[in-house]
């Protein structure tokens, strides 16, 4: 057995015991019983922890992944909010609701999903850098995690943009199960170094010289304001989580004799004895206390409240301004007045200004607060949330709809997950805003309505924009969201100017709600036909009004909802019930659509019949050419057709 | 400000439920003096005027050319002008619901050109609508088209806009204004068809005729009746009421799937005197003698007359009975109300020829010729008995022409004898005016 340094300060050793005794009570209590789902310990990598974590100044932040009990006992040396949090108790620091994985409390979060934190870390450490202070972070990663494409789309931007962010690779030589020599091509420094980032190294069994070197990392982000990387060489002395083990006994164990604490409770037993019985007693008596508190009441967690549609109609006036020049506008206004503003997005630095032009100039007239990014749609939305979280209102711009799938995990597992996990103690006011729709021709994966895919994401509001008045009102109540808000955009409408056709013979209403719910209805007659379309279709309603009237013997009335994500179903169902007729119309294919959610909807609210019917885009790629394209989406004669045969 | 008089379809004749307005004499919001005709019903065959019975504003809640429910408001005179909406409102409708429209639409009313949906022009073109009935309307549709002409009868929750003519239901026909004149049907004339639709239109009706050897045949009748002296009615109706006992198919009707026999027979009689066609009813006429029948006939007249029938007067006719022998005609095809199977006509009395003709139309889904025939001989025969035969005159009855001396007064006895009048007519002259003394 080898000797270990006898220099290295007694309080660092004492954390590293405290750490490790957590988490082997963490094993206990769930061996008997005590403790709900899962736990990753870090036994065997606790230096790493107390290196980093505990090196950190109270401004910085750390961003963790599923093996956090380590880092966040050194950086919060919280173990009663942690030890609560895992026996799933209301004062735990998630509330009992994020437990081992999902951590939150004074700049410190960890995530379950891989990698997924990283562009969030770097979006974060963003934030404090437009602030202009010297707060930096860290962001843990394990040496599987390096297989995750998000974190190599942060590298890049980190590097390029200088953002004071560490990234501390934790190599056990596992992810999960899997060895290395598997799972890990090439070598893991010099992807760092490919991207120009400075890199560090140093192993837990040496804690002295990983003590200094983390500090000299931390040092390095935070005088040069540029991000680190730094490969700490580590193993884990348990299974991956629980019991799961396959590795080899004398494998293990050679690292268990190897391990630095291990030793020093031989070499030292005396100090180690006294320290793990003060820390151990401290532990007892907090899980004793612990085990007697209450869990969260469910209403606390969540309570349902009812849709109420707001009735005071106003009169909606034609614009002579197209809706790019609308938003244009919108957004110069707020990137000068608005500190928190931040845009993200390919293409959008001027002269280029977006694909779309919505963003055009912004970046003269606030340059620091305009980012033309990679091609990284992970990171865009990541680096968006890591902002929202950190007090700025971002908008992430994905240059065509269909590459929200590329964000999705950013939307779905964090910004849509974090407010609730960490029990409401944070809120993300991201914003995504993404041009949908098709009629440009752009072909199969530039014109796709993927709608649908995006209104079921709870705690995500998702707003479709319209031709029928301006888009600044939508936006104005953007801005004002504590809550992820995802924007679809219409590719064709960007172009159009606000409800420049008008026809006499219709009014033109919204009401007044923070999405605005637009309708447009016979002058005097009572309608006979509720028709709902919403976004870039609704305008292609507008035109096809008179049309369908003409054509199916049917007076419409056409509502148009804003808010897409949480459709205005009192207004709607008031309606049908009066025209005994109800159509939607979407964009998107129809299976499981929104129209599918709107007849549901409404059909739970109905007494008697309502002739109800979705029309859709048929369930195939959007084809590039006119008359196909024109064929797949909702045109006029097949909806005037679908009209007559199924309400004629 | 006050409302002063509000004006609602009165009750004029117990079966017209409902009145045509035929005349709304002023536009929305005339200053009208008291007496002035604001508004003219159409009953039966009459007209009824409606007077202000003060001076204010008239407000219409109706138009021309539509059918009211009794006791609806159909006008109102208010003191001031403002008081007054501008809309009218439809027929046949709850009324606060449509006044609360009226004022919704009053908000909204619509001054631009109307739109018409593709099948709503096809209607108006097929049926040469002047598109001016739908002025005041955004959007007009097929059954905006048929609403307004009253076809479908489709329950209109809209207000309508005044209506030009009316066409009875499903006749459509038509319409060429530069060739025709119209003249819309009176609501009388609507319930009419209503009324004979149902067993005709199915085609599936037959008429058969016998002749009644009428010679004598009021010698001894004329005795037995009190006021309908040469009249074959009371008898016709007596004798076919007991014989539809015998016939009970006539006494019934068809019901789509079925037959329904009614379990009493009530012979109506149809009568149009100045005050519009009506069946009165003689309810359980087969256990009425002649007498009871012809005061039943008396009387119903009489309320007819006086326009104080009851609804039960009207209603539950079994069988009907037509007579038109006043009007001199040879024999005619009556048409079978609904809810009945047969209809028997009495054409006029041949003097000549001394007959007359019974016609027997009914219907073929619940009976056929055979019976008819059958049935229709029997009634002749049974006619025919109450003849005197060998020609045995009530003495009393015949009057010399010359000096007015009946028979039964002659001291002779050679008896009368027939003799041609100086007119050229029939008579009697006594021996003594043809012999001299
Ligand atoms: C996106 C994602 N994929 C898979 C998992 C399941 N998972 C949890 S931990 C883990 C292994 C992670 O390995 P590594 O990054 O080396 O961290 P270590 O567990 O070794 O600390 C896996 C696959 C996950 N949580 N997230
Ligand atoms: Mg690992």
């Amino acid at each position: 057995m080898q000797s270990v340094s006898k220099t290295i300060s007694h309080r660092i050793i004492k954390e590293a015991i405290r750490i490790r005794r957590v988490e082997e009570k963490f094993l206990e209590l769930f061996s008997s019983g005590k403790l709900n789902g899962t736990v990753h310990t870090c036994v065997g990598q606790e230096f790493s922890a107390v290196a980093f974590a505990g090196q950190l100044k109270k401004k910085d932040f750390i961003f963790s992944n599923h093996r956090c009990h380590g880092h966040y006992i050194a950086f919060t040396g919280d173990i009663r909010g942690l030890l609560a949090e895992l026996l799933g108790k209301a004062s735990g620091v998630s509330g009992g609701i994020g437990s081992s994985q999902h951590l939150c409390n004074k700049n410190f979060y960890s995530n379950g999903i891989q990698g997924g934190i990283v562009p969030v870390a770097a979006g974060y450490a963003l934030g404090n850098k437009l602030r202009g202070d010297d707060s930096i972070g860290i962001v843990f990663i394990g040496d599987g995690t390096l297989g995750e494409g998000a974190l190599y789309e942060t590298m890049n931007i980190i590097s390029k943009w200088e953002i004071p962010l560490l990234i501390v690779c934790e190599n056990n030589l596992y992810a999960q199960s899997t060895p290395q020599h598997i799972n890990l091509a090439g070598d893991i420094v010099s992807r760092a170094t490919a991207f120009g980032i400075e890199t560090f190294e140093g192993d837990t069994w040496d804690p002295e010289f990983l003590i200094n070197k983390a500090q000299g990392a931390i040092d390095y982000v935070r005088s040069s304001k540029k991000p680190g990387f730094f490969l700490v060489n580590t193993y884990r002395l348990n299974a991956h989580s629980k019991g799961d083990d396959d590795r080899a006994k004398e494998e293990v164990e050679s690292y268990r004799n190897k391990d630095f604490l291990n030793i020093f409770s031989k070499e030292s037993a005396d100090y180690y004895n006294r320290y793990l019985e003060a820390i151990n007693r401290e532990i007892d008596e907090l899980v004793d206390e612990i085990l007697l508190e209450s869990e969260l009441p469910f209403e606390n967690y969540y309570q349902h409240k009812e849709i109420v549609s707001d009735n005071n109609w106003s009169a909606l006036e034609s614009i002579n301004k197209r809706q790019v020049e609308l938003l244009n506008k919108f957004f110069r206004d707020k990137i000068v007045a608005d500190d928190r503003t931040v845009f993200l997005g390919e293409d959008i630095l001027s002269p280029y200004g977006g694909a779309f032009k919505v963003t055009k100039e912004l970046s003269v007239l606030r340059p620091e607060r305009v980012f033309s990014t990679p091609i990284s749609e992970s990171a865009i939305t990541g680096i968006s949330n890591g902002l929202a979280l950190n007090g700025f209102k971002p908008l992430g711009e994905i240059m065509f709809g269909d590459f929200m799938t590329l964000a999705f995990d950013q939307i779905v597992n964090h910004a849509s997950k974090f407010h609730h996990m960490f029990n409401k103690k944070i809120n993300c006011p991201v914003v995504i805003r993404t041009p949908m729709g098709g009629r440009r021709g752009y072909g199969p994966t530039h014109s796709q309505t993927l709608d649908k895919f995006l209104v079921g994401i709870d705690n995500v509001k998702t707003v479709a924009l319209n031709t029928f008045f301006d888009p600044a009102i939508i936006y104005e109540s953007i801005f004002c969201e504590e809550h992820p808000v995802l924007v679809i955009e219409n590719k064709t409408d960007y172009g159009k100017r606000i409800l420049s056709n008008k026809h006499s013979h219709f009014l033109y209403e919204r009401n007044d709600d923070a999405y605005p719910v637009a309708r447009v209805r016979p002058a005097v007659s009572d309608p006979t036909i509720t028709i709902v379309a919403y976004g870039g279709m609704a305008d292609e309603m507008l035109s096809m009004l008179e049309a369908i009237f003409m054509e199916t013997d049917l007076k419409p009335e056409l509502i148009v909802p804003s808010l897409i994500s949480q459709l205005p179903i009192d207004i709607i169902t008031e309606s049908a019930m009066a025209t005994g007729r109800l159509l939607v119309i979407e964009e998107g294919s129809g299976y499981a659509g929104i129209g599918s959610e709107l007849l549901a909807s409404v059909a739970e609210r109905v007494e008697g019949p309502i002739k109800m019917k979705r029309i859709a885009a048929y369930p195939v790629p959007i084809p590039a050419v006119k008359s196909l394209e024109h064929a797949v989406l909702p045109e006029k004669q097949r909806i005037v057709k679908e009209i007559k045969e199924i309400f004629g | 400000m006050a409302l002063l008089q509000e004006i609602q379809v009165p009750l004029l004749a117990v079966n017209d439920t409902t009145l045509t307005v035929v005349d709304v004499a002023y536009p929305n919001g005339q200053h009208i003096k008291k007496g002035d005709i604001i508004l003219v019903f159409e009953t039966s065959k009459t007209t009824y005027e409606v007077m202000a019975e003060v001076d204010g504003f008239v407000q219409y809640l109706c138009e021309a050319g539509r059918d009211y429910d009794v006791n609806q408001v159909v006008a109102k005179i208010f003191s001031t002008d403002a008081e007054v909406l501008k809309e009218p409102i439809a027929a046949k409708q709850d009324l606060t619901a449509q006044i609360q429209e009226v004022k919704q639409h009053i908000v909204n009313a619509w001054t631009g050109d109307t739109l018409y949906s593709v099948e709503a022009l096809r209607l108006i073109e097929s049926l040469h609508i002047d598109k001016s009935a739908f002025k005041g309307r955004d959007f007009v549709t097929r059954q905006d088209v048929e609403e307004l002409k009253g076809i479908n009868g489709i329950a209109n929750k809209k207000i309508a806009a005044p209506p030009v003519t009316a066409t009875p239901k499903k006749a459509i026909a038509p319409v060429d204004n530069s060739k025709v004149i119209i003249e819309r049907l009176s609501s009388n004339k609507k319930r009419e068809i209503e009324f004979l639709s149902p067993v005709q239109s199915t085609g599936l009706t037959s008429t058969i005729n016998v002749t009644v050897n009428t010679e004598g045949i009021f010698v001894h009748l004329n005795r037995s009746l009190k006021y309908f002296k040469n009249s074959l009615l009371p008898v016709i109706m007596y004798e076919t009421a007991r014989l539809l006992q015998k016939y009970p198919a006539l006494n019934g009707y068809f019901t789509g799937d079925g037959i329904a026999f009614y379990k009493q027979v009530n012979v109506g009689f149809a009568v149009d005197i100045d005050k519009g066609l009506k069946v009165l009813k003689i309810s359980n006429s087969a256990e009425k003698t002649l007498a009871d029948i012809e005061e039943n006939i008396m009387a119903l007249s009489t309320r007819y007359l006086d326009e104080t029938l009851q609804l039960e007067d009207l209603t539950d006719i079994t069988f009907t009975i037509t007579d038109l022998s006043s009007e001199g005609v040879a024999f005619f095809r009556p048409l079978i109300n609904m809810m009945n199977s047969g209809i028997l006509g009495i054409s006029a009395i041949d003097d000549k020829l001394q007959r007359c003709t019974l016609s027997c139309t009914f219907d073929h889904r619940v009976t056929e010729g055979k019976m008819v025939a059958t049935f229709l001989k029997e009634l002749a025969n049974r006619l025919e008995s109450y003849r005197a035969t060998n020609h045995i005159y009530p003495v009393k009855d015949i009057i010399c022409y010359k000096c007015s001396k009946s028979l039964a007064d002659e001291l002779g006895d050679v008896g009368f004898v027939k003799s041609i009048t100086p007119e050229g007519k029939e008579g009697y002259i006594c021996q003594s005016c043809l012999k001299g003394f």
